[in-house]
């Protein structure tokens, strides 16, 4: 029976389009957390700067009756939680988990705080088309059977993250500023002393990590869904972090783990008829990430200064 | 800090003046960061319901007042309400304990959420399938085995730790989400109620814990005058197993090898080492008790109050979890102040009803309470403060305490028999375990060792 199910589905485009899409939603997130924690700073905050995004992008759009404002407020937004989170662990040396943690709770409230403030309690009306970001569709691309409709009819952002992927994976592996950021998240002392500025340059790593997560948000509400509702990542933010972590904190290893979580994504909601619970599935990317923990598939290792503020000369 | 080292005519004396001079700065230092984070957080929280009111400064002064003090009568301000806040205090304190024994040990118990899910899960299983036992046989069972669910959840961060060094933080979090899937699983599927959806039967009447009021008047209030209308107090017994537990939380970690082998673990790991401490396994055994008190605090919930059911993603947005890692570093990883962090947070979780009942204020501005004092209970505020005042209004900077601890400790540690000695335990006690020059971290550790190589 499930097996029936599975062979039915898996061949069909529409899986593999939605595979697409659940991937490019966890990838800008993860690729976000890549930079961060390559860096040096630990953050598994995506999931509260992608809500605040996914908030932040409706109530924008629809102050600007624009989509394109709706995703710039989304990025903007955040980009100030992940300065939030800049600023608290590297001027403050606070723990980076328990300032991720505070972002995450703060995030949840002030979206909720502001959606009932700003809506009476009424929650925000669905968008219209005009206020979501749009499908994209290749022209005679997208008319080639399967790979038409999977690869060349996608929103916009999975092309925007397919971009993304390839500019960090650039700009991590070969270029100056790349490789600052490695040395400065594996020996921040070395690199201080070869003089690089090791504060600024994670400053820009968090926000930059904000920015996406922010996209993502604004992925999630104004092309996905078409509506902000409470708490409407549900987990994404921590998929992500799973799927950075399965990917062993490189672009394309995050970009292989995020195909693999969105196919699970995409078959949990349409194997609903085949006897295997949707809820069961959902267990896999966590599951698949503690194997590749426990070193199974190729241990994972953090990069050696992730979560250690950094004090200029070492002890004061 | 060096108590046994003071040279001096009198040394008893002299001793005992530093001693109440350390208390009393110890005293200082962990009650003032905690309460400075506190009122830090209500104020800008304050500022927060100003900006989002309408009206004049003045009225939206006052606006910011009576949500306040709607919060403080929905918490605390008559008997009924302060009983419906203890019910939320129950699983705060268990669950803060939980991450309170982890953080002793150096480790970051993200995963109280999901232990607590598995621990009520499996308390509703047992419910379940022997659901016609007498309740003095169920009862201790489903405790049991929600506490052993528990320790299983938390004992396998551990071992990933230990054995494999798979870092904690990630660990819990995936373990958290596989927890909250798996039991949303089963409560849709095997253990569905007939007719329903996503929710399980109640529990069987025996299987549930009386509320307080009720127990009281059915045992002592055959003696003493009773209480009136019982049912209008929801707290339930729950609370004096959550008492409990505070007690065995400070009886480990204060009065046994174990208790004093962990926090020298999470203050140094390689002294630890040194001194012949079994590291992985004492890592191990602290996770398992960790998820046995999250798991305790998964059993009293779904036994102590409505609807005595499992339903299914209530777990996941429940925030029991993370507001334990606020209760526990409120409290600073003390048994007392776990008690006061959990009555101040569940006071907040149940005040925010109020507040958005009589004040018209969202009661989810107390989540940013949350989060704010979270960052700045986090944050070294104080010592930033401090770099940016001009040089002759700096107060004098007490020495680095990390090397001056680890160097004695080492020393004073030849091996395990040496872990009873009064002098070394003191000292190791004393170092600020929020300071993040000696947070407890497997990471930050090499760091300071390097440190005092150095030196």
């Amino acid at each position: 029976m499930f097996l029936q199910v599975l062979f039915r589905v898996l061949p069909s485009a529409d899986l593999w389009q939605s595979t697409l899409q659940f991937a490019a939603l966890l990838l800008l997130p993860a690729l976000g957390g890549v930079i961060s924690e390559r860096s040096g700073v630990i953050n598994i905050a995506m999931e509260g700067m992608m809500l605040t995004g996914a908030y932040a992008g409706v109530m924008t759009a629809l102050a600007t009756h624009s989509v394109i404002g709706g995703v710039i407020g989304a990025m903007i937004a955040g980009g100030l939680m992940a300065l939030v989170h800049a600023i608290v662990s590297i001027n403050f040396k606070a723990d980076q988990v328990v300032s991720g943690i505070a972002i995450n709770i703060a995030a949840l409230g002030l979206t909720n705080y502001l959606l009932f403030i700003q809506t009476g309690g009424q929650g925000v009306p669905t968008l219209s088309d005009a206020l979501r970001l749009p499908t994209l569709s290749w022209g005679p691309l997208a008319n080639i059977p399967i790979i038409g409709q999977v690869l060349f009819q996608q929103n916009i952002i999975f092309y925007v993250a397919v971009l993304v992927l390839l500019g960090i994976q650039f700009l991590l592996f070969r270029t100056n500023i790349g490789l600052r950021i490695r040395a400065v998240g594996e020996h921040p002392q070395a690199a201080d002393t070869a003089g690089i500025n090791v504060r600024l340059l994670r400053y820009m790593c968090v926000i930059s990590s904000g920015l996406l997560a922010g996209l993502a948000g604004a992925f999630l509400s104004l092309g996905i869904a078409g509506i902000f509702n409470s708490n409407m990542t549900a987990g994404a933010g921590f998929i992500a972090l799973a799927a950075m972590v399965f990917g062993k904190y490189t672009p394309w290893g995050t970009a292989g783990a995020c195909i693999i979580f969105g196919l699970g994504e995409a078959l949990s909601v349409r194997l609903q008829d085949s006897g295997v619970s949707p809820n069961l599935l959902s267990t896999l990317p966590y599951l698949l990430t503690l194997v590749a923990l426990v070193g199974l598939v190729g241990r994972t290792v953090a990069p050696a200064a992730d979560g250690i503020p950094y004090e200029p000369g070492g002890a004061e | 800090m060096a108590v046994p080292t003071a040279p001096s005519s009198a040394p008893e004396q002299r001793s005992l003046a530093l001693n109440l001079d350390m208390r009393m700065r110890k005293l200082g230092q962990s009650v003032g960061r905690p309460l400075f984070a506190v009122i830090l957080a209500m104020i800008a929280g304050g500022i927060v319901i100003m900006i989002t009111s309408p009206g004049s400064l003045i009225d939206r002064f006052n606006e910011a007042i009576a949500a306040y003090q709607a919060l403080l009568t929905g918490a605390f301000g008559n008997p009924q309400n302060l009983s419906f806040t203890l019910t939320t205090v129950t699983p705060l304190i268990l669950a803060g304990l939980s991450v309170a024994i982890a953080y002793r040990v150096g480790l970051f118990n993200i995963g109280a959420a999901g232990q607590l899910a598995v621990g009520a899960m499996t308390a509703g299983i047992i419910a379940f399938e022997v659901n016609t036992w007498p309740g003095w046989v169920l009862v201790p069972l489903m405790i049991i085995g929600a506490m052993l669910a528990g320790a299983v959840w938390g004992g396998i961060v551990g071992f990933l730790k230990a054995w494999r060094g798979a870092h904690e933080v990630v660990t819990t979090i995936m373990l958290n989400w596989t927890a909250f899937y798996f039991t949303d699983f089963l409560i849709d599927g095997p253990f569905k109620a007939p007719h329903s959806t996503n929710q399980t039967d109640s529990l069987p009447a025996q299987a549930t814990l009386p509320h307080v009021a009720a127990f009281y008047n059915s045992t002592l209030g055959a003696f003493l005058p009773k209480i009136d209308q019982p049912d209008q107090y929801l707290v339930d017994v729950g609370i004096f197993f959550a008492l409990a537990a505070l007690i065995v939380f400070w009886f480990i970690t204060a009065r046994t090898t174990f208790g004093y082998e962990i926090r020298v673990i999470g203050q140094n790991s390689k002294a630890a080492k040194y001194a012949g401490i079994p590291i992985k396994r004492n890592i191990f055994i602290t996770m398992a008790i960790a998820g046995a008190f999250s798991g305790l605090a998964g059993a009293l919930q779904l036994m102590g109050q409505f609807p005595y059911q499992l339903i299914a993603t209530t777990f996941s947005l429940q925030s029991t979890g993370f507001d334990a890692i606020g209760v526990a570093l409120l409290g600073r990883g003390s048994a007392l102040g776990v008690l006061l962090g959990a009555l101040l947070f569940g006071g907040l979780r149940q005040g925010g009803t109020g507040m958005q009942l009589n004040a018209n204020v969202p009661g989810d501005l107390v989540f940013i309470i949350q989060a704010l004092v979270l960052f700045s209970i986090a944050s070294e505020f104080l010592p930033a403060i401090q770099r940016s005042l001009p040089k002759g209004l700096k107060f004098a900077r007490r020495p680095a305490l990390v090397p001056a601890t680890i160097g004695s400790t080492v020393v004073d540690l030849p091996d395990n028999s040496a872990a009873q000695n009064g002098a070394a335990a003191s000292e190791i006690q004393d170092v600020d375990m929020f300071d993040s020059k000696t947070v407890p971290s497997s990471t930050t550790d090499e760091s300071s060792i390097h440190r005092i190589e150095e030196d």
